[in-house]
């Protein structure tokens, strides 16, 4: 035996009240079961084992391309989220930017699909139920790609079931359930990301699955390799959605539970050790994932490199570095005497003004300046146009009448329609009794002039910077008493026709104090011709840390109701679907709703879990020991870590605020059926493979201890179960497939919930 | 938890039983020291504890009213240190103070029985009634406005304030005693104390009209029973176990009664709960049917009564309320029927053509299909159609066929509407036909929606956009016939305009002046469906017989009212996310980054602010807290046994108490998307001081008392230093502008010093004037920027029930 074996020599103890990770292996002397257990059949021998293993998986993989594939290219036309996902592969194709909020690399597959088949992006998906053909676009290459990938889902579920030491029913009846489960395959044959986002997730499951099983043979080749695939797999997985986020949380708390094991001082390793360990793990699951996660940024930015509908997203900075952006032929340099006109960059309102006054006293009693209203307006009116003037006392008097303005430089804003200047000062604004009115005071009064003074501060502006229009967002700061200008999504009451509040805000560093010049009155755009100029080019890592932040605001910002989004409560009981297609004239739909059967049996599991591991807790705490230990382990563990990816990719979806869909559960499915499988297998198989764990040397020693006996009854049990999901996976496939079209009759006869709310039902 | 690793069977069986059945707790049992010493077992946490039951301590100590004479002492000492800086010149402002606006307004709607909707329960508000009623309030002040004149009117707001002010006093001792009885030194129960009295916020916040005195004390309160209790964990079912339980869930309903923070003292008593019956089921001496016992006790004391306690509070609030008020409009009409004013009799319930009825609307509190003789100023000009809430004539209509001339329906017998049935609806006081037609509505501007106007003329038959068809949506299910055909109160129906196909809609917005702020009410194509749903109230037919069947609402029972109205606060408090000028985030609390500016008047300032000093040392103290615990954790795992001392055990177990309590009390609020407010962390700052106070003990252990009585003092001295500097903006008293912003020690403080002075001179000829009677002359300019409305809850729900209504019109459209 090893050294790692010898280390384990003393710590045979029983450990009872917490999980146990390693009991496994200290249960590799005699357990009191044992005698009794290895005495049960066993049904086959291990050699033959791995055939029938071997051609369970062939068939079950050959079922799963069939499933996936029949039809593939029906409908010719674009369905659903196609609209966006399409769209965005033919950006790439073009080059030309977009912005969305999720990370590039299923759109880049897509992508990279289409230009093997010598697509050019052409075509823009603009609207559910477009023609293809008609179109003239490879619609089934690019749906083969997530096809197949959807299709694998069933060989890696099975393997991860074999992987974890469960008999080949078990594995098969997890292959099964994933098979049979209509809602996987509709929205794995389509252009979704939903199909590479949950095989990453998968590979991931069984990449640590396979590492945790080396784990006596720490710093092995094989111990890093698969080390480090789970942190790709991982990457990959985040790189497609940030639900992989959750994905790191699965893997995070498994890490850290063997962590806090390795720390024990019963496992005997020293700190050195324990710091070779944690060391290890961060570069695999946290630099390796890291790097690859910006990689596909850059690849992103490498191709993107024309400008798109996504420049408006983007910093100024941002969008100079891409070709024929606005920003680098309609960009201007501001002079001193040019009439501008000002927006604000959060809330796009030109700063306006008109002759109304605002009223002597507010509802709430409290009193105004009663000058000229400076209010927010959406639209172009000659009422936004501002007069640049320097302001006297710190006007240099060498520079000419018309010298372009600059980082820090002191101007006033005259307001042309009423020949005013603009001013602030410590009144209260209408709404907001803690920042500074605006207003304005006519060119002619000089007493207040210092009140009209305010400071242009360019973003990032050093003191040569050029104030532009559209490319340079700056700060208006008040000379008198520092306030910036703000305004915010408040409407003025009736007597400022409900414009939008302008007024100072204290806090002048605020991001919200943004503005930018939007044009400058009467140039002509061909006039003031400036060279082309080179365009810009950003540090990657800053146009990373731009595009992720506006990824997250934008991803938390979806609020916007969707007649088919649906709460998080609702997803494990298969309560409502989604409409993704309709075709009037055959009575053809597409309804994204899971298999019933598989979905519920999946529920079930979960509380069969949770019950069990109560009321083995309670039984526990009372010193009855229901349970055998390897059986126990394996459900803690095993089951346990599949009940933990099922959380952490479900529960999280309870805090988000943006509008959900029945397909983000779509990965928390798949943990819920392989956590069915080991439930099926702790209720129906008598025992399990145990231990799985690789030995500390490569000598093959026989170290079976258990060997799960399988009996005839489980396999005719399981088949049967996978033979009525089979069945209810037919009779919903015409709505999986979008056809055959189904008649009033078949649509009522398919809708068992009220709220399952299919077209054509009438 | 850290008991748990070592409970293991074997450990367990191996232990000769004590024959004590179900007298001790499972704590002991498995515990590494049972193993390692070599020993008899001393359970120091026995002796320690301060335990008023315990024979031999109670026979050594001369006792005053149950207390040793030397903590009564200290107690009477604290109380009247207390009541000094808690109620000095407690009459002082004398105008409304910051949310004084809502506690004081409702004490006199309850004095006016009139009806109103708060997101908070009763209990505190009754309190302050109660105070008003005994000062001899009448109800006839509205608090209307921050600043607005007590002395004028005569309101007696001093015996107001003074109920949130005593109750706060008596938070003192408690904190005292909890300390105390948890075992812990007299100095750092005096500590203790005295922190939470020079604390400013606690100050400032229970000396005003508002309800957190009151929850704090409440919560106090249950976390001093809750001791009491343990400290008699071995002697269950005892009276003292009993009776401290029960006065534990007699704490948890009063702090939940208060504000619905209550719910999570409620959940740290829950927890505590759940943890010490996993102690009893690992006790294998206790039989399953002592420890169902011991759950069952559980549940009667710390379920049963907080329940019964709260709906108690609601029914006497059910019982004052009795009159019609300005909170009718939240609740159902079903509810609004047990309001005075709001009775209807019981009507006809065949509805049939030539039936006089009159129409409401489903969705919002709006009222009554109405229309008056008043035209719209734009659009068609036509004749206005609106909601109005309140009876009234002008809310009857017809039900006319679309033949022409109509039907004689005196004369025949009734013809039943049917579901499809194309009606024309006239208005009897002004004989004008509800009418829509291909023009926008006046306030809500857009392309799907039409006016709806009220049209015709004597003479005139009317035109083809008077004719509606009826929809009928849903119906009373023990009534299959309102399925068929309108029946008063039990069909749910709409109504298309069958030229537009467009239904009639009205939603919570409000026509302006000309259309005296009644409720718009257009016609909508493909709009939210809720929204146009309607049923008749009321109707009457000529030749209907007097004995048709009648119908009126469900008769609502207490239950019924109580459920609704728990439901309306609950979409209420989550509907107030307006912002507002002095909010603030959980996270910004724990280092007191703002305050929240409460009244501002005649160069005073009040501003809610904590002592910093307090503030953050209790900060620290949690901080301080977990990563102890994190390195005993670590160190555990590493095999240092630090769990043999067992003096360290007893402080974690107390302080983890103690931050568990902090932590329920802070957390939610990240949670939370509501508009938020410093004062909102009271509750956990008095747990984190309470945990200051442990951890001070702890890191003191090893000092004489002497020592430790002075770096206490020491600590005090800073305190009070603190307090004293920051005292003017707790009392609103006079201060000068440097002194002010001398203490800006962090710029997000934004206590306004512009206000004040440039020195005491000033104040002192303000006080001649006014005693001339000649009013100061201020500076109009910046006092507009502090009277202003910082209320948190400022016009209240209803607000932000218009505000609900509509962001769902937006959703559904």
């Amino acid at each position: 035996m090893s050294q790692v074996r010898q280390r384990q020599g003393g710590d045979n103890k029983l450990k009872v009240g917490e999980k146990t990770i390693h009991e496994e292996k200290r249960k590799e002397s005699k357990t009191p079961n044992e005698d009794e257990e290895t005495k049960k059949k066993v049904v086959v021998s291990p050699g033959r084992d791995k055939q029938i293993s071997n051609a369970v998986l062939f068939f079950l993989t050959v079922s799963s391309f069939i499933t996936r594939f029949w039809n593939i290219g029906y409908p010719a036309e674009v369905v659903f989220d196609e609209v966006h996902f399409g769209k965005f592969a033919s950006y790439y194709l073009q080059r030309t930017y977009y912005f969305d909020v999720h990370p590039p690399l299923a759109k880049l597959m897509f992508a990279g699909v289409g230009w093997l088949l010598g697509y050019d992006g052409h075509y823009l998906f603009e609207n559910i139920g477009e023609d293809y053909i008609k179109n003239n676009v490879p619609y089934i290459g690019l749906r083969i790609l997530p096809a197949t990938l959807g299709a694998l889902l069933v060989p890696i579920a099975y393997l991860i079931m074999i992987e974890s030491g469960y008999p080949i029913i078990t594995a098969a009846f997890a292959a099964g359930l994933v098979l049979f489960d209509n809602a996987l395959i509709t929205q794995t044959r389509l252009i979704l990301l939903d199909a590479m986002l949950v095989f990453f997730m998968l590979c991931t499951l069984y990449s640590y699955i396979r590492f945790y099983k080396l784990r006596l043979r720490e710093f092995t080749l094989d111990w890093w390799f698969w080390l480090v695939v789970t942190g790709v797999s991982l990457s990959l997985t985040t790189s497609v959605k940030m639900v992989g986020l959750f994905t790191f949380a699965t893997i995070g708390v498994a890490v850290l539970v063997d962590l806090w094991e390795l720390l024990d001082i019963q496992r005997g390793l020293t700190m050195r050790q324990f710091r070779r360990h944690f060391f290890a793990r961060s570069i695999g699951l946290i630099f390796t994932p890291l790097a690859i996660y910006l990689f596909w940024f850059y690849l992103h930015f490498a191709i993107l490199n024309t400008s798109g509908p996504g420049d408006d997203f983007m910093s100024p900075e941002f969008q100079e570095t891409l070709h024929g952006n606005i920003m680098t032929f309609q960009s201007h340099d501001i002079r001193f005497n040019d009439t501008i006109t000002i927006k604000h960059k959060d809330t796009s309102v030109f700063l306006h003004s008109h002759l109304d006054k605002y009223p002597l006293r507010y509802d709430d009693g409290r009193i105004s300046s009663q000058g000229q209203q400076i209010t927010g307006y959406p639209h172009e009116d000659s009422n936004n146009y501002w007069r640049v003037k320097p302001a006297i006392p710190f006007f240099d008097q060498e520079r000419p009448e018309n010298d372009v303005i600059k980082h820090g430089d002191y101007i006033l804003l005259e307001h042309v329609n009423s020949l005013s200047h603009l001013l602030t000062h410590d009144v209260a604004s209408p709404l907001m009794p803690t920042n500074q009115e605006f207003t304005t005071i006519s060119v002619d009064d000089d007493s207040r002039y210092n009140e009209t003074m305010f400071q242009v501060l360019i973003v990032n502006g050093e003191p040569d910077t050029k104030w532009r229009t559209k490319a340079s967002h700056f700060r208006l700061v008040h000379y008198d008493t520092k306030v910036a200008l703000w305004t915010h999504d408040a409407p003025l009451p009736d007597w400022a026709y409900k414009q939008q509040e302008v007024n100072g805000n204290k806090n002048n560093l605020e991001k919200s104090n943004y503005w930018f010049a939007n044009e400058i009155i009467g140039k002509n755009v061909t006039e003031d011709v400036q060279p082309k100029k080179p365009t810009r080019e950003l540090a990657f890592l800053r146009k990373f840390v731009e595009l992720q932040r506006l990824m997250i605001s934008h991803n938390s910002g979806l609020t916007k109701p969707h007649p088919y989004s649906t709460g998080p409560i609702n997803w494990p009981f298969l309560v409502r679907g989604i409409s993704f297609w309709t075709k009037d004239s055959t009575r053809e739909q597409i309804y994204l709703l899971g298999n019933p059967f598989t979905w519920w049996i999946g529920v079930g599991a979960l509380a069969v879990f949770v019950g069990v591991t109560a009321a083995d807790a309670v039984s526990r705490r009372r010193g009855i020991l229901p349970i055998i230990d390897p059986v126990r382990n394996r459900l803690y563990n095993s089951a346990g870590f599949f009940f933990i990816g099922w959380f952490f990719h479900y529960i999280p979806f309870f805090l988000m605020g943006r509008s959900l869909f029945l397909h983000h559960y779509l990965p928390a499915v798949i943990c819920s059926y392989l956590l069915a499988a080991a439930v099926f297998n702790f209720m129906f198989v008598n025992s399990i493979n145990y231990p799985i764990s690789a030995s500390a040397t490569k000598k093959k020693i026989t170290r079976v201890v258990l060997t799960a006996g399988v009996g005839v009854m489980t396999i005719l049990f399981g088949i049967a179960l996978l033979g009525i999901a089979s069945v209810f996976y037919i009779f919903f496939a015409p709505l999986t497939y979008g056809t055959p079209g189904l008649d009033v009759s078949g649509v009522l006869n398919r809708k068992w919930l009220e709220t399952w709310d299919f077209h054509f039902a009438k | 938890m850290a008991s748990n690793k070592y409970t293991e069977r074997g450990v367990i069986n191996s232990l000769p039983y004590s024959g004590e059945q179900g007298t001790t707790t499972s704590l002991t049992f498995g515990d590494i020291r049972y193993r390692k010493s070599k020993h008899p077992y001393k359970d120091f946490q026995e002796t320690q504890i301060y335990d008023l039951q315990e024979e031999p301590y109670r026979k050594s100590t001369k006792t005053v009213l149950g207390l040793p004479r030397r903590d009564a002492r200290i107690i009477a000492g604290l109380m009247l240190l207390a009541s000094i800086v808690r109620l000095y010149r407690i009459s002082e402002p004398t105008s409304v103070v910051f949310d004084e606006v809502h506690f004081g307004g409702f004490a006199s709607k309850y004095i006016k029985g009139r009806f109103f909707m708060d997101v908070h329960p009763p209990l505190a508000k009754l309190l302050i009634t109660l105070a008003g009623v005994i000062g001899g309030f009448d109800g006839n002040f509205d608090f209307k406005e921050i600043g607005k004149d007590y002395l004028e009117p005569k309101v007696p707001y001093v015996t107001m304030r003074l109920m949130p002010g005593i109750l706060g006093i008596f938070v003192i001792p408690i904190s005292y005693l909890t300390i105390k009885l948890a075992g812990f030194s007299t100095i750092s129960a005096s500590l203790v104390a005295t922190l939470l009295i020079f604390e400013n916020g606690l100050v400032a916040q229970s000396r005003l009209i508002l309800l957190d005195s009151p929850l704090i004390l409440f919560t106090a309160f249950t976390v001093l029973m809750w001791v009491n209790f343990h400290n008699h964990y071995r002697r269950p079912f005892s009276f003292w176990w009993w009776f401290w339980m029960a006065m534990t869930g007699v704490g948890l309903g009063l702090t939940v009664s208060v504000k619905w923070v209550g719910l999570f003292t409620i959940a740290l008593i829950g927890l505590s709960t759940i943890k010490g019956l996993w102690d009893l089921l690992g006790d294998l001496r206790i039989s399953p049917e002592v420890w169902a016992k011991h759950f069952l006790a559980r549940a009667l004391c710390l379920i049963l009564i907080p329940t019964v306690i709260y709906m108690f509070m609601f029914a006497i609030h059910f019982l004052i309320l009795t009159n019609s008020g300005d909170g009718d409009g939240f609740m159902s009409s079903e509810f609004q029927q047990t309001i005075g004013g709001h009775g209807m009799d019981d009507t006809p319930i065949d509805i049939a053509y030539g039936s006089k009825i009159t129409i409401r609307h489903l969705n919002t509190q709006g009222g009554y299909l109405h229309s008056h003789d008043h035209s719209y100023p734009g659009g068609s000009k036509q004749q206005q159609i609106t909601l109005y809430p309140h009876k009234d004539e002008n809310n009857l209509w017809i039900i006319n066929n679309k033949t022409k001339p109509e039907i004689p329906f005196d004369e025949q017998d009734p013809i039943w509407i049917e579901n499809g049935a194309i009606i024309r609806l006239e208005h009897i006081t002004t004989n004008k036909r509800l009418h829509s037609h291909e023009v926008r509505p006046p306030v809500t501007d857009v392309d799907y929606q039409n006016e709806v106007s009220g049209y015709g003329f004597p003479g005139f038959e009317g035109d083809d956009n008077d004719f509606w068809r009826v929809e009928i949506f849903d119906h009373e299910k023990s009534d299959p016939k309102s399925g068929e055909r309108l029946r008063t109160l039990h069909t749910k129906f709409r109504l298309v305009h069958v030229l537009t196909g467009c239904y009639l809609f009205s939603h919570s917005v409000k026509l302006p002046e000309w259309g005296f702020e009644q409720q718009e009410v257009t016609c909508v194509k493909g709009g939210s469906v809720p929204k146009t749903i309607w049923y008749i109230e009321t109707n009457s037919h000529p030749t209907l017989p007097l004995d048709a069947e009648t119908v009126n609402y469900r008769k609502l029972g207490f239950f019924g009212k109580f459920f609704e109205l728990q439901r309306v606060m609950w979409t209420t408090n989550n509907g107030l996310t307006d912002s507002h000028p002095y909010e603030s985030r959980p996270l910004s609390w724990l280092l007191m980054k703002r305050g929240i500016s409460f009244w501002g008047q005649d160069h005073h300032h009040i501003y809610l602010i904590g002592n910093p000093i307090i503030w953050w040392s209790s900060t620290a103290a949690l901080a301080i807290f977990v990563a102890i615990e994190i390195i005993i954790l670590l160190r555990a795992k590493r095999g240092y046994l630090d769990h043999l001392n067992v003096t360290k055990e007893f402080y974690e177990s107390h302080a983890s108490f103690l931050f568990i309590g902090w932590f329920l009390h802070w957390f939610p609020f990240i949670l939370m998307s509501r508009q938020l407010f410093l004062h909102h962390y009271f509750p956990a700052l008095y747990f984190a001081i309470l945990l200051f106070g442990v951890v001070f003990d702890f890191f003191t252990t090893p000092l004489s008392t002497r020592k430790r009585a002075s770096v206490a003092l020491i600590y005090l001295v800073m305190v009070l230093y603190v307090f004293r500097l920051f005292s003017p903006l707790t009392y609103g008293r006079p201060w000068i502008k440097s002194d002010c912003n001398s203490l800006k020690w962090i710029s997000t403080w934004d206590f306004d010093c512009n206000q004040f002075y440039n020195s005491y001179d000033q104040f002192s000829i303000d006080a001649d004037l006014k005693a001339l009677k000649i009013s100061p002359t201020g500076e109009s300019s910046s006092l507009t920027v502090l009277n202003s409305p910082d209320s948190s809850e400022k016009s209240e729900a209803a607000e932000t029930h218009a505000m609900q209504d509509d962001s769902n019109d937006a959703l559904m459209l």
